[in-house]
Formats: C-alpha cells, sequence, structure tokens
C-alpha cells in the first residue's frame, strides 16, 4: 500500500470518527451547551478584537447607516476584513455591524465551538485524551489575531511592538492559517473520541 | 454621493437582542430607546458640500516650488510599507456635513483638537476625533476645491489645493506617514512631502494652504461663526473612541516613545513625539520646538543664511513662521507684536509667511534630516 492511499485512509477514518463524535456533541444537552456557549462568547471576543463592539453609555440609542451600504459591504478595510454598515447603538453598547466580517466570526466561532465541544466530550471520556484537550483552546487564538488584520496598527499598539512589511505578511496569513489550524484541532480531537466509551459513560 | 439614513430601531428587537448582548459582557445598563440615533444629533446641518461637480481631471493642480529633497523618490517607494488597510480601506470623506459653531458634534469636546481653516472668510473646523478615521476630507471652501488631510501617526494636519479631482488614503505608509493618491492619476503625493513620488505627478509639487491645528474651545472663540464637520459622514465608525490613544488628556501613542512603523532616520535632540513646527521652501527645512516658542514667543534663527521669525499665537495656541531675510526687528507688544513701530497680530506680521504644520519630531527628521532647528 502507498504512503498516499494509507494517509487518504487514516484521514478517511478521522474524519469518519470525528463526524460521529460531533453527531454525538449535538445530540447530549451538556457538550451541545458547551459548544453554544463557546461559539456565542468566540463570536462576541471575536467582533470586540476587531472593535466591532463596543461599551459605550455616553450615545443614545439608535441606528445609522452607512450612506451606500453595498458599496460598504464590500470595501475591504484590510487583509481579511470589510467595511461596516450600520453603526448600532443601545445606550450601553455599541456594534458596527458588518456582515461579511460577522459570517467570518460566525464561521470561526463555530468551528471553534466544534472544537471545544469535541475537546469537552474528549476529557470527560474515560480514557485521557493528552494533547488533544488543549489543541482546541489553542487553535482559537491565531483566529482572533486573524481577525485583528484589520487593525493591526492598534493590536501593535497594545502590543508595544514595532512592524515591519514581514510582520504585516504574517498577519495576512493568520486568518487562513487559524482555519486550517481549527479543522486540524477538530479532526485530530474527533479523531481520538470513542464514540461507544463517551455514550457508555454518559 | 447621499449623507446617511437614519432609522430608528424596533424597540422589541433591540431590547431582547442587545439586551442579551450588554449581559453578556457584563454591564446591565439599558436606556430607553428614542428616535434619534446619532451623536452628531438631531441637528439640521448647516451646509453639505457636493464634490462631484468637481470630480475627473487629469491630476491635481501643481506648482513650480522648489522643496529640500534628502531622499531620492525611488527610496522612499521601497520604504512603503502596508499600514494594514487597501487603497481606500480608510474612506475619505467625499460629502463633508457641516454644523453652526453653537450646535456642534456631540463627541466634540472644548478641549478637543480641530483643524481651522479660514479660506477668503469662509472658515471651517475639522474634529480630529473624526479624522483619525478617515484621514482626508475633499472639500470646497471659499470657492476652493481643498482637501485637508491627517496622519495621526505623524501627527500632521495639511491642506492641499486639489482642482478637480480627489485625494484618497493609499494604505501604504512611509516613515509612519500618509500616503495619499489622487483619483484621476493614482499618483502617490505622501502628505508631509507635499510632492508626487510615484506616477504620472512624479516630481510635481502641491499646492498647499495654512492649517490651524488648535483646540476647539480656541477656534470657536476666534471664530464664532465657523463651521464644524459633523459625524454624517457616510461611513459607520465608532466616533469618540480614538484607536491610537487621546489628545485629552494626551495618552497612548500620542503620549509615549514607541513609533508603530521604523523612522527613515532618527535623532535625539528632542523625545519622538515631541511636537515641532516644520517649514520646508527653497531654503531648505527647519523646524522649531512649540514648547520653546510657547514660552519664548519669539525664536529666530537662519536657514542657508536667511534669516527667519517665528512667533506665537496664544489665542489659537499655534505658531507662524516668517521668512526674514532683512532681519528686521520683531518684538512682543502684548499679545500681538511689534514691527517698525506698528502692531500686527502673529498671524499677519508684514512679512511673508510660509507654509507651517505642527508634527512630530521622529517624523520630521524621519523626512528632513537636513533640518535645522531654530532655537
Amino acid at each position: 500500500m502507498s504512503i498516499a492511499s494509507r494517509t487518504s485512509g487514516r484521514l478517511a477514518t478521522y474524519a469518519g470518527r470525528t463526524q460521529a463524535a460531533i453527531r454525538l456533541a449535538a445530540s447530549r444537552r451538556d457538550s451541545f451547551g458547551v459548544f453554544a456557549g463557546v461559539t456565542v462568547g468566540y463570536l462576541l471576543i471575536y467582533l470586540w478584537a476587531i472593535q466591532h463592539l463596543r461599551i459605550r453609555r455616553d450615545v443614545e440609542a439608535g441606528i445609522v447607516w452607512a450612506a451606500e451600504p453595498t458599496t460598504a459591504m464590500m470595501r475591504r478595510t484590510g487583509p481579511a476584513s470589510w467595511d461596516t454598515v450600520a453603526l448600532i447603538d443601545t445606550g450601553v453598547v455599541r456594534l458596527l455591524f458588518s456582515p461579511i466580517n460577522t459570517g467570518i466570526g460566525f464561521a470561526l466561532a463555530v468551528l471553534v465551538g466544534v472544537s471545544i465541544a469535541l475537546t469537552y466530550l474528549a476529557l470527560v471520556q474515560p480514557r485521557a485524551c493528552g494533547m488533544g484537550a488543549s489543541s482546541g483552546f489553542l487553535a482559537a487564538i491565531p483566529a482572533l489575531v486573524g481577525g485583528s488584520a484589520c487593525c493591526v496598527p492598534v493590536v501593535a499598539l497594545v502590543l508595544g511592538i514595532q512592524l515591519t512589511g514581514t510582520m504585516m505578511t504574517m498577519f495576512a496569513w493568520a486568518l487562513p492559517v487559524a482555519v486550517a489550524m481549527l479543522v486540524g484541532s477538530i479532526l485530530y480531537i474527533g479523531g481520538k473520541i470513542d464514540v461507544n466509551a463517551v455514550n457508555a459513560v454518559g | 454621493m447621499a449623507t446617511p439614513s437614519r432609522r430608528s430601531i424596533l424597540a422589541t428587537a433591540a431590547t431582547v437582542g442587545f439586551g442579551t448582548v450588554a449581559g453578556c459582557l457584563g454591564d446591565s445598563g439599558q436606556s430607553a430607546l428614542t428616535d434619534e440615533t446619532n451623536p452628531a444629533g438631531d441637528v439640521e446641518p448647516a451646509l453639505t458640500v457636493d464634490i462631484s461637480e468637481t470630480a475627473g481631471g487629469s491630476g491635481p493642480p501643481v506648482v513650480d516650488r522648489t522643496l529640500p529633497r534628502d531622499y531620492e523618490f525611488g527610496a522612499l517607494v521601497d520604504a512603503a510599507q502596508s499600514g494594514g488597510p487597501p487603497q481606500d480601506g480608510i474612506p475619505s470623506i467625499d460629502s463633508p456635513s457641516f454644523n453652526d459653531a453653537d450646535s456642534p458634534p456631540a463627541g466634540l469636546g472644548e478641549a478637543s483638537p480641530v483643524f481651522g481653516v479660514d479660506i477668503e472668510g469662509d472658515v471651517r473646523a475639522y474634529p480630529q476625533y473624526i479624522l483619525v478615521w478617515h484621514e482626508i476630507v475633499n472639500d470646497i471652501v471659499g470657492d476652493e476645491s481643498v482637501a485637508v488631510t491627517y496622519c495621526p501617526l505623524t501627527g500632521t494636519a495639511q491642506g492641499f489645493y486639489r482642482g478637480n479631482v480627489t485625494f484618497g488614503v493609499s494604505g501604504q505608509l512611509i516613515n509612519s506617514n500618509l500616503v495619499m493618491f489622487d483619483r484621476a492619476t493614482e499618483s502617490w503625493w505622501p502628505q508631509m512631502l507635499a510632492e508626487g513620488i510615484q506616477g504620472p505627478h512624479e516630481n510635481d509639487t502641491l499646492e498647499e494652504f495654512q492649517i490651524v491645528w488648535t483646540t476647539w474651545e480656541r477656534w470657536k472663540a476666534e471664530y464664532p461663526d465657523t463651521l464644524v464637520l459633523n459625524e454624517n459622514t457616510g461611513a459607520a465608525r465608532n466616533y469618540g473612541a480614538d484607536p491610537y490613544g487621546s489628545y485629552d488628556p494626551v495618552n497612548g501613542y500620542y503620549e509615549d516613545d514607541n513609533t508603530l512603523f521604523p523612522p527613515l532616520q532618527t535623532d535625539d535632540r528632542f523625545p519622538p513625539k515631541e511636537v515641532v513646527i516644520g517649514t520646508r521652501n527653497q531654503d531648505g527645512a527647519s523646524c522649531i520646538n512649540k514648547d520653546q516658542l510657547r514660552e519664548e514667543r519669539i525664536i529666530e534663527g537662519s536657514l542657508d543664511g536667511i534669516g527667519y521669525t517665528c512667533v506665537y499665537d496664544e489665542a489659537l495656541d499655534t505658531g507662524y513662521v516668517y521668512r526674514n531675510p532683512d532681519e528686521v526687528a520683531v518684538r512682543t507688544a502684548g499679545a500681538e507684536y511689534e514691527v517698525d513701530d506698528s502692531s500686527y497680530a502673529a498671524d499677519a506680521l508684514p512679512l511673508p509667511r510660509e507654509i507651517g504644520y505642527d508634527a512630530m519630531w521622529f517624523a520630521w527628521f524621519g523626512y528632513y534630516p537636513s533640518t535645522e532647528v531654530l532655537a
């Protein structure tokens, strides 16, 4: 058997086990709760990281639309970010709404949610999962960096670093790298979960 | 371009949806929703400028003017680096809207910085807290098509005549400074240099006009009939939250010694963010320390053998630079200045006045390492 076919076979096995693990996570109240909580929480953190969500008690509730929302929606403001179409104030929080950025944030949040929910299942199964337990959390961090690539100078300001062309390029690649890491971590953790063993405990 | 439309939110949806968000962020306050939506207010704008009639053309007007060049333009182009956003990723304001002085945008504090412009008696103030999100306002002031520009990273506000074209933000930075592009030819125009360094307008020079960096309180006291730019910019931005820090009080990037991008050259005569008033012309580049000018009110020096006199305007907390080849004596006379037994306001001495602008020392020296420091 060639290396390629062996790798493909292993991937298929991991994918099959991950699929089963995701179905299990969705069917259990505890793991689904973890998924939902992490997804919502991560989305909020992501929106905060890209400066779309802020506490603003000094402005009245209301909404202001960009002059040309469709044009604004498609206007890139960074390597992986697009412009906002509306400014939504509640009197407590201010949300700058960008459909594409929110969509990216939601997709990342779902991946992080799945990753953490599977990590949770791995932890509650009888055998400890080793590195798999932390890889979901670690994979979530580059996603935040990738999201904030639109605001690189601001990130640099917070970190107190001076930016070079190489660093700017690295920031531009942060989002696709994060997605790859998240998918990889889901396959890795999902492949380690013995669905039958978890069911026996659960 | 149309002005932003405004709508009220459905109270139920907002209360349920955003109340949840607020709860997640650990803040339980919730104010009543109103029909009015923008902190810029519910005030009918005094003026909304339509620049569409001036759009087009083959580039901005250029002037025959000699400025010091400390670098080959090719080297400057090589030194350009992306600041993050792509071309026009930071949207210029192309349909500026203004309020009267007695109904300024709500985010404008008394001590907030504004960039003041007076062209043929048409007086306007451009708040820094709005321009930090846009960097360029394409406007018509006193029947002149102009661009009011601001770079937060170098602390420079400069005015240019733009003719029938508009300027945009290229997304490139050189020496941390905004690189503008004109939308007719896409030539690159670094703001501080006022010269084309790449494209059809390479080696051309823009015509500038004086902008005064002052505070809202000082500007409106001096010009009660001024108009002030409001937040109806056509873009949805978190006005009132400066991504780099604050000028009132001064903190963040505007205060510390860190630069986000490496300067072209450095010099430790002043701290990197010390404000200098820079001037450049056929004689070369020179600058004065603004704090020193506040204290001494008059600073004199020479550049390439030509005398220069700088005077402080206490009302606006700004300085003016005069070329003084005959080395005419200038003395203080109360709040004004005495020249040949007559008194003059700081901005009206009987000497040729040069365009000067505030800049952070690191940025000024980075572009003009040959600068003389007048002291």
